[in-house]
């Protein structure tokens, strides 16, 4: 099980996309964006999954990484400007 | 201790020195920093309003965003973003701006005057707290003002430029802008110590992302309580200077820039509490992040400015004496376009 973190470009977009991991039955849980992914103040999703489930994004999904061991280190999976 | 506390306790912690020290030096009562006071008093020095007692240029408030631009680009953190519903945040700006000049502060002020002992302030944050907890019901509601989008540097640097330049002008071409010979805004740090104060305040504030809705909205939103960190770290700062300086005055009468009208000390700061939580963050945080090349927290900054000449030249600012039957009605007014903006920026969650 691998831990990820999706940002968005709204608050709703997040809502919208943690309701729908959900859904997918996946735990997943709003916060506020980890400093070190972004000087925004805005609200990401983490879940643990086996994969990142892009299909469950919103459309205003903004990134999505993997969190490596190293906690303040990520993979970047996906990304829109 | 985790590595995001830390940065935010230490803005706390330095904000609360730079206000102490900017008091010490000139600034009014509780009111080393006052992101409201600061705006309306800079409206004031470009004649924006009349009311001879509050206008003044004040460096803190340029300070604040140079310094969150700078460290912003030495962070490549600079990245100019705007176009989320710009005139939507202008109008919640000036409704904001209302709250804060009918209670006489912003929310940083708010903790400075707790931390002077000003028990009016304990009632505005009570105030601030229950207009928070609105603003995140209509954000679990569905409420946006749409995504930003990327924009040209031109765009993210316009409002640090003309702050600059206001700057730069006022202190070398002085007889074209007004300034207070008397009230607060007469009361004033030296020039040079209030910028380079604001500039590490805004640095600081760019690093820890400090804001003063985000600590109350995250804790009710995510229990994250990260950013409350910071918020009692200016309180508590504040409070042990003040006693230390032997200003610390535990009482609701006879408070520096304040009034004891507590209905009104109440419903100020839950307007500005609701309201910024529709625009994502306090004033100090829009100032900062105009700072990081944000256009629509720039239109913010602007619309507080617009606000606050409103709000003199209609007669709705509070004194000393209490607030004024217009400024009762337009707090009103306010709840009222606060609630069309919910309703009309609403989407299915």
């Amino acid at each position: 099980m691998t831990e990820f973190i999706a940002t968005f470009h709204t608050h709703l977009s997040a809502m919208r996309t943690q309701r729908a991991l959900t859904r997918e039955g996946i735990a997943a849980r709003l916060s506020p964006v980890p400093r070190y992914l972004s000087a925004s103040c805005g609200t990401c999703v983490i879940y643990t999954a086996e994969d990142a489930h892009l299909n469950c994004m919103d459309a205003d999904a903004e990134r999505v990484v993997e969190r490596l061991d190293d906690k303040q280190s990520f993979r970047e999976l996906f990304k829109c400007s | 201790m985790k590595q995001r506390n830390f940065w935010v306790i230490l803005t706390g912690v330095i904000i609360g020195i730079a206000a102490l020290a900017l008091t010490l030096l000139g600034n009014p009562g509780n009111m080393g920093f006052c992101i409201a006071c600061f705006l309306r008093d800079t409206s004031g020095a470009l004649k924006l309003h009349s009311a001879e007692v509050v206008q003044y240029m004040r460096p803190e408030i340029v300070g604040m965003i140079l310094g969150s631009m700078i460290i912003a680009m030495i962070s490549k953190e600079f990245k100019p973003r705007g176009g989320s519903s710009p005139m939507t945040r202008f109008v919640i700006a000036i409704v904001v701006m209302v709250g804060a000049l009918v209670f006489l502060g912003c929310p940083l002020r708010m903790m400075l005057r707790v931390g002077g002992g000003d028990l009016n302030a304990i009632v505005g944050l009570v105030g601030f707290i229950a207009g928070i907890f609105v603003g995140t019901l209509w954000m679990r509601g569905g409420f946006t003002l749409k995504r930003a989008y990327a924009q040209s540097m031109t765009e993210g640097l316009v409002l640090p430029i003309i702050a600059a330049v206001l700057m730069a002008m006022s202190v070398f071409l002085p007889s074209l802008f007004a300034a207070s010979e008397s009230g607060p805004g007469a009361m004033h740090a030296p020039i040079l110590i209030a910028l380079g104060v604001g500039l590490i305040v805004g640095g600081l504030c760019q690093r820890s992302r400090f804001c003063t809705v985000a600590a109350s909205r995250d804790a009710m939103m995510f229990k994250d309580w990260s950013m409350l960190w910071g918020f009692a770290a200016v309180i508590v700062t504040t409070i042990v200077g003040n006693l230390i300086l032997g200003k610390f005055n535990l009482s609701f009468a006879d408070q520096p820039v304040a009034h004891t009208d507590g209905l009104w000390n109440f419903l100020g700061m839950a307007l500005v509490g609701w309201g910024s939580v529709l625009l994502g963050g306090c004033p100090l945080r829009q100032v900062i992040l105009a700072g990081e090349g944000n256009s629509d927290a720039a239109v913010t900054v602007t619309g507080f400015v617009v606000g606050a000449a409103i709000c003199h030249n209609f007669g709705l600012a509070s004194s000393p004496k209490g607030p004024t039957v217009n400024g009762m009605i337009a707090v009103a007014v306010g709840f009222v376009i606060l609630t069309l903006v919910g309703v009309l920026n609403r989407e299915k969650a």
